[in-house]
């Protein structure tokens, strides 16, 4: 008998009484500012976030942030004089310096951010393989709790791959000492436009 | 196999790095309490996950085909595992149809489980852990001592002088930011030159054939998007109904695990990137023995947070090799009696009943109750590490008789006020290797009672 019927006959003969599934409600977040909330959760879990009033300013944000001549690549269509992800050759994704992506939700009681591999111009190693990330987010489009978020996102329709990120990469492997930059981004930096 | 008291008692030796350990385990258990202090209706999450478990449980072989059918509709290969050998076997035939010699890894319990890596290498495969607390033990040649932080049984300076060994760092150099900086290049490189990825599963989502994996470095993503073929290694109860149920889940996992709001990368993987293949193989490898156990199949609604051992007294003092288990601690002692009694049966005694692991489970597994039962099971097998039968039978009759247990607190009075301090006639128990019994008082309460009786009269 293949595994498969094996596992699956196994199953029919120990599995318990049906128990039934649980609604579970969309749990709502008591912050009353839940972007002051979002801020907050970033920036104790090693992000930093700049608030800007118009998404023209992106630009010199980032140049602000990153002074000195860094290879920055964009997943973002409005962003001009930094490379586009869709020009660039898979092997030059090691060398990126900086990669700016949009994020499509933000989550205030976790900091998360949601992408899917189309805001990464389907090069879903992107921001993994920067060695600096920037996420750009509408306030508009921060909700409380994860609840909420996945509510938002329904079932994957075309997206092979989404991820939520919530900071740099990090690891406390080394006797619990928090170390920022493992082995993904160095630095997240998030951009709330309006 | 050498008992877990014993193998306690080596670690204990050391008595600063035990204190060490214990504090090291309990600063994460306290992240976890101010973690779950911010989320007002936790209790209700923990009800919710544990319902959302055993419903998933009770419908497991539905959920498996709904979870195979959707995907291989994503594009997905599936594979089914009755046990270890056979989940190594599908790996190995994946690398060998790839003509593949390097796999990167990350972590993956259940790879420990299967015992994957000494396999592959047997077949000269080099396998490279990618999580860096899996690297160091990797490169240490040991299993990890606890499932979420492989490494925290090493100080800094025993890392330090293996890199500088491994990875050619500067000799005495043990700066964990300079550690992990080495541990970075190196592993950049081999995720560039592996053919074939690995990874564990945290939620295999029925409704979408989706899996979804949950990591704070970074290297399970870097390895599944460079390598051309991606395999996902999943045990058969990491199963969820709905996507909506990862919100119960993701806002359960890390706050149990090490206090944070939720893992840096929640990854959801549907579908093979272009031209790429993804493969998935679920395995059962004891899992529907085990729900076929009325009082222990709950044990597989364990999503490895790891929050019972930083909780655990025993295991703190005794760190994750005492258990000579893949999953050490309060899970893996009941999670590991039903694959080998004999073998295991001691581990339900490596337990005070405490239950804080009860306490602290995200799932609700009733851990110490469990604990309990196999106590119960492991001396009805007669099984030697069934606790001191002479004592217990001694305590046995002497509670249950009034005059005996008035005799004996007598005798253990005028003892006790004859040798004070480390009572070395009990040293035929364990029990006061490392506790001094307290004062004995002048007199029992039976005998102050019946003389306050006397008075009154």
């Amino acid at each position: 008998m293949p595994s498969k019927e094996t596992i699956l006959t196994k199953i029919r003969a120990n599995r318990p009484n049906l128990w039934p599934l649980p609604d579970v409600p969309i749990f709502e977040t008591l912050a009353t500012d839940k972007k002051k909330l979002f801020i907050q959760i970033l920036e104790r879990g090693g992000s930093k976030v700049h608030c800007i009033d118009d998404s023209t300013q992106i630009h010199q944000v980032i140049t602000t942030h990153f002074p000195e001549d860094k290879r920055m690549v964009t997943a973002l269509p409005f962003l001009e004089g930094i490379e586009g992800i869709s020009t660039l050759h898979p092997d030059f994704y090691e060398g990126t310096e900086v990669a700016i992506i949009e994020g499509l939700i933000g989550v205030a009681e976790n900091g998360a951010l949601w992408v899917t591999e189309k805001e990464l111009g389907n090069v879903r190693v992107l921001p993994f393989i920067a060695q600096h990330l920037v996420m750009v987010i509408s306030e508009k489009n921060i909700v409380g709790t994860m609840h909420e978020a996945y509510k938002i996102l329904g079932l994957p329709t075309t997206a092979g791959f989404g991820v939520f990120i919530a900071g740099p990469s990090k690891t406390a492997d080394i006797e619990q000492s928090l170390v920022i930059g493992a082995q993904g981004a160095r630095s997240l930096l998030v951009i709330l436009t309006p | 196999m050498m008992p877990h008291a014993q193998k306690a008692a080596i670690f204990n030796k050391d008595e600063a790095r035990t204190d060490w350990h214990d504090a090291s385990l309990w600063m994460v258990r306290k992240k976890r309490d101010f973690a779950v202090s911010e989320i007002p209706e936790w209790e209700f999450l923990r009800e919710f996950a544990s319902d959302i478990k055993m419903h998933t449980l009770s419908k497991l072989d539905d959920y498996l085909e709904a979870f195979e059918k959707a995907a291989i509709q994503n594009g997905a290969i599936v594979h089914w595992a009755a046990d270890a050998k056979e989940h190594n076997d599908i790996v190995l035939s994946i690398l060998n149809k790839h003509q593949a010699k390097k796999m990167v890894k990350s972590k993956s319990m259940l790879t420990e489980e299967c015992h994957l890596n000494e396999f592959l290498e047997l077949h000269e495969i080099e396998v490279i852990d990618s999580d860096l607390g899996e690297r160091i033990i990797q490169m240490l040649n040991e299993p990890p001592s606890h499932i979420v932080l492989p490494a925290i049984h090493l100080k800094k300076e025993e890392i330090g002088e293996l890199f500088h060994r491994e990875l050619h760092t500067e000799k005495g150099a043990t700066d964990p930011q300079y550690l992990t900086e080495a541990a970075r290049h190196h592993l950049r490189e081999k995720f560039h030159t592996a053919q074939v990825a690995l990874t564990g599963v945290n939620f295999g989502i029925a409704e979408t054939g989706e899996v979804v994996v949950c990591t704070n470095e970074g290297n399970a993503d870097m390895g599944v998007h460079l390598t051309p073929v991606q395999i996902h290694s999943m045990g058969i109860e990491k199963l969820i109904p709905r996507r909506s149920d990862l919100a119960v889940f993701t806002r359960l996992l890390a706050r149990s695990a090490t206090g944070q709001p939720v893992t840096v990368f929640t990854s959801h993987h549907r579908n093979p990137k272009p031209a790429g293949e993804m493969h998935i193989i679920l395995v059962d490898n004891g899992r529907t023995e085990q729900l076929g156990k009325p009082d222990f199949r709950s044990s597989l609604k364990c999503i490895r947070c790891g929050a019972c051992m930083n909780t655990c007294p025993i295991y703190r003092r005794s760190g994750g090799h005492s258990y000579e288990t893949t999953i050490p601690g309060p899970i893996g002692s009941i999670l590991t009696p039903g694959i080998d009694l004999k073998k295991h049966g001691q581990l339900p005694f490596a337990s005070t009943l405490c239950g804080s692991c009860t306490d602290v489970c995200p799932v609700k597994i009733d851990i110490h109750t469990q604990l309990y039962k196999w106590r119960q099971i492991v001396s009805e097998a007669g099984l030697p590490e069934a606790g001191n039968k002479t004592m217990m039978s001694i305590m046995g009759n002497g509670l249950a008789s009034p005059s005996f247990f008035h005799r004996l607190g007598n005798i253990g009075r005028k003892l006790l006020r004859l040798f004070p301090g480390k009572e070395r006639f009990l040293s035929f128990t364990v029990w006061t290797k490392d506790r001094d019994l307290p004062k004995a008082p002048v007199e029992s309460f039976r005998e102050w009672y019946a003389k306050q009786a006397k008075d009154a009269q």
